[in-house]
């Protein structure tokens, strides 16, 4: 018998036969490479676990709490960052507009009022003109030229739909 | 419902005393797999104690399907691969300094206190020469040698597929017997007739 069998009898780490077993001792007597094999096995098979210094979990409650304040007080940081610089964008971006209130309330007023009006007035046309397109449209396509075009669109909205579907595999838990 | 998934239910309820439970009952094992991977014991500590802040921080995303100590010793696993691969990058040599640090002591209540001995110094030269594994081969054959994870809980720990894990160890295993026999010679045998030419 070559040696292949033996190295992979080694390898592999199962148990053998009576007859395999006198069979790869008499092997391991010639043959370095496997003899090599079965004493790192030997070894690999004499260890041992190695437990950790007395109070590890006390050890891991501190470095827990430890953590945890970090992190609290890096949410309390950020958000008064984010405030402040809020604050300070705010500020930059208002005080010419303030400035103008402060010097004049009067015309700031009727400034305001003239401007509501003028989008009250903006919205009304759009209103009126998207309500006369509108009634355009539906005169100019026929009833039935409206079901086809509705058939085709929800047709390929389920194309779609089952194409995603065949290449979407649900994500592997960690 | 077993005792653990409780715990681990409960925890992810946010009842921290039953994480500690979890963290006592795994100690030993998150521990070894360090101090196996890294080789010292202040490195293990570290990397322990990172792996069950990890598992915490992250405990939401456990799937309850996975055995608990395999996704825990899974965290820890890919964290001392990263360590070792800063390691190497930062050029710093683990041999010289490392060979030092204290491994298992003999048992003093061993009935044969020599051979104790003895499978104390294998022991500790194994350590020697697991250190000059690449990293994920190191942690097959820790996990398969001390934790006795079967090689689809490795290949699922490792995100290795089983016959990734099967080739992997059986290279590491080799490579460790050449490491062995480097540091063990033995006298060549003299060929017989009817074996291989190469041996």
């Amino acid at each position: 018998m070559n040696h292949r069998p033996f190295e992979y009898w080694l390898l592999e780490d199962q148990p053998l036969t009576g007859e395999q077993e006198r069979e790869l001792q008499a092997h391991l007597r010639g043959c370095t490479s496997c003899a090599a094999i079965a004493e790192s096995n030997l070894a690999l098979h004499s260890t041992r676990m190695v437990s950790p210094a007395e109070g590890f979990v006390s050890r891991f409650e501190i470095h827990l709490a430890r953590q945890r304040k970090t992190a609290r007080v890096r949410q309390i940081f950020g958000a008064l960052i984010f405030v402040l610089a809020g604050l300070a964008l705010l500020y930059w971006y208002a005080s010419p507009f303030i400035r103008d209130v402060m010097s004049s309330p009067a015309g700031w007023i009727t400034s305001v009022v003239g401007y509501l009006l003028f989008m009250l007035t903006s919205l009304q046309v759009l209103s009126e003109l998207s309500r006369v397109s509108f009634h355009l449209v539906l005169d100019f396509v026929s009833p039935l030229g409206w079901f086809a075009i509705l058939f085709l669109v929800s047709g390929l909205g389920l194309l779609e739909a089952l194409f995603i579907r065949r290449f979407v595999r649900t994500p592997q838990g960690v | 419902m077993d005792e653990e998934l409780t715990w681990v239910l409960q925890a992810q309820h946010g009842n921290d005393e039953a994480f500690t439970k979890l963290v006592e009952a795994y100690q030993t094992h998150v521990y070894n797999l360090c101090y196996r991977m890294l080789g010292e014991a202040e490195s293990a500590e570290d990397a322990a104690q990172e792996t069950f802040l990890r598992a915490y921080q992250h405990l939401h995303r456990y799937d309850q399907k996975r055995p608990f100590g395999t996704w825990l010793l899974s965290i820890a696993a890919h964290y001392c691969i990263d360590r070792l691969r800063r390691r190497k990058f930062s050029m710093i040599s683990m041999d010289a300094d490392e060979d030092e640090n204290t491994l298992e002591l003999p048992d003093a209540d061993a009935p044969n206190p020599e051979s104790e001995m003895m499978h104390s110094e294998q022991r500790e030269h194994l350590q020697g020469l697991l250190k000059r594994l690449d990293g994920t081969d190191r942690a097959a054959i820790v996990m398969r040698y001390w934790h006795d994870c079967s090689e689809s809980e490795i290949a699922e720990a490792l995100h290795l597929t089983v016959s990734a894990v099967k080739s992997r160890l059986h290279r590491a295993r080799r490579e460790l017997a050449g490491l062995w026999q480097d540091d063990h010679p033995q006298p060549k045998p003299e060929r017989r007739p009817h074996e291989s030419p190469a041996f």
